[in-house]
């Protein structure tokens, strides 16, 4: 399975990245905003993207709502990993089509839930 | 100021128009006309021309607050290369952490793969189901187990030392932080400072005021969860909140 890490922030991106490792997703690359993230998913065969909220350039929301809006894309599942915490902007996320949100800080244990919980409901 | 009777000139205002004409003062003779005509007028010129004066004396107030001179040049500035400095160091520090880890896992990976190893052959020993050969290959594997364990935990050992001095960044990302928290505490009272002088109530609209949000929502972590009921405040909040979506 090959997953997009994307997070303006490489130190984010590096535990994000060893967390997934350790649940066995071991094809990752890494983009620091949205508008370095779209044209990666639209070259290359992501299947999963794990994005951040609060980014220069292109915010993970307006990655998000991209992604959606592209046939080729709108499959791709998307868990929001953010400091973002206010309701209104969970419930924006969730009227965009997002596959799960996690609040930061987060733990390990949150990260492998709510992936089982992704994939269970692809099938 | 002009006291307005009913109508629209006073028998003063008329007797001294007369004494300004028979002087010859035709000026201040038009200047009575113009405020008979327009007593509001005057009252706007008068309260204008105090607030001119406030105006300038809080200016003057200001050049002779060099303080404020030095907030703006000198202090902000080097408040913005302090700020740099802590995401810099505790940056440093998380990589250096994330070194360590990433070093420390194959570590222990490789230790646990030849426990697997030596697992099977031990297991035979302890069920006493063990030959002869099988006990020389289970020796063998111990001894280079023992041989991995001694110089594996002791890389693990000097890892975990970095992953201790890499917290050195608290002690001194703190100190810096803390300067510039009493900075924005004095450029908060400057500002309090400035809309005294300029008239303006800092209470005044406090109860709408809230810290501006950027583009998109964006606010970043929010530090007063409890004061506030439009945020969540953790992880259960959102699957709460979202499952309510039928999510």
């Amino acid at each position: 399975m090959k997953v997009l890490v994307v997070d303006d922030f490489s130190t984010m991106r590096r535990i994000v990245k060893n967390l997934l490792r350790d649940l066995g997703f071991t094809n990752i690359s890494e983009a620091d905003d949205g508008s370095t993230a779209l044209p990666m998913l639209q070259g290359g065969d992501f299947d999963f993207v794990v994005t951040d909220w609060n980014m220069p350039g292109m915010q993970g929301i307006d990655l998000l709502k991209a992604i959606r809006a592209d046939e080729r894309l709108a499959h791709i599942p998307v868990l929001l990993i953010t400091a973002e915490a206010k309701k209104e902007q969970i419930v924006m996320a969730a009227q965009a089509g997002v596959n799960g949100y996690i609040v930061k800080p987060f733990t390990a244990a949150t990260l492998k839930t709510k992936l089982d919980k992704i994939f269970e409901r692809l099938g | 100021m002009t006291k307005l009777m009913s109508g629209h000139v006073s028998l003063e205002q008329a007797k001294l128009l007369v004494e300004y004409l028979d002087s010859g003062q035709q000026e201040k003779a038009d200047e009575l006309i113009a405020e008979i005509q327009n007593p509001i007028n005057s009252e706007l010129f008068a309260e204008i021309g105090k607030l001119t004066r406030q105006l300038h004396d809080s200016l003057m107030n200001f050049q002779l607050d060099s303080r404020l001179n030095d907030l703006a040049t000198a202090d902000i500035p080097d408040a913005k290369e302090r700020l740099n400095y802590v995401i810099t160091r505790t940056e440093e520090a998380a990589n250096k952490t994330m070194d360590a880890v990433e070093s420390i896992f194959p570590a222990i990976d490789s230790l646990q793969d030849k426990v697997k190893t030596v697992n099977p052959l031990w297991q035979k020993l302890m069920d006493n189901q063990l030959n002869l050969g099988e006990f020389k290959n289970l020796c063998l594997d111990i001894d280079t187990l023992l041989k991995i364990t001694g110089t594996e935990s002791d890389r693990i050992h000097s890892l975990m030392t970095d992953v201790l001095m890499a917290q050195d960044f608290q002690d001194l990302t703190g100190q810096v932080i803390r300067k510039v928290i009493d900075l924005v505490r004095e450029v908060e009272d400057s500002l309090i400072g400035m809309l005294t002088a300029f008239g303006i109530s800092s209470t005044t609209g406090q109860a709408i005021a809230k810290p501006s949000v950027g583009d998109n929502l964006v606010e970043g972590p929010i530090v007063n969860t409890e004061e506030r009921d439009d945020v969540v405040s953790d992880q259960d909040d959102v699957d709460d909140l979202l499952s309510s979506l039928g999510f």
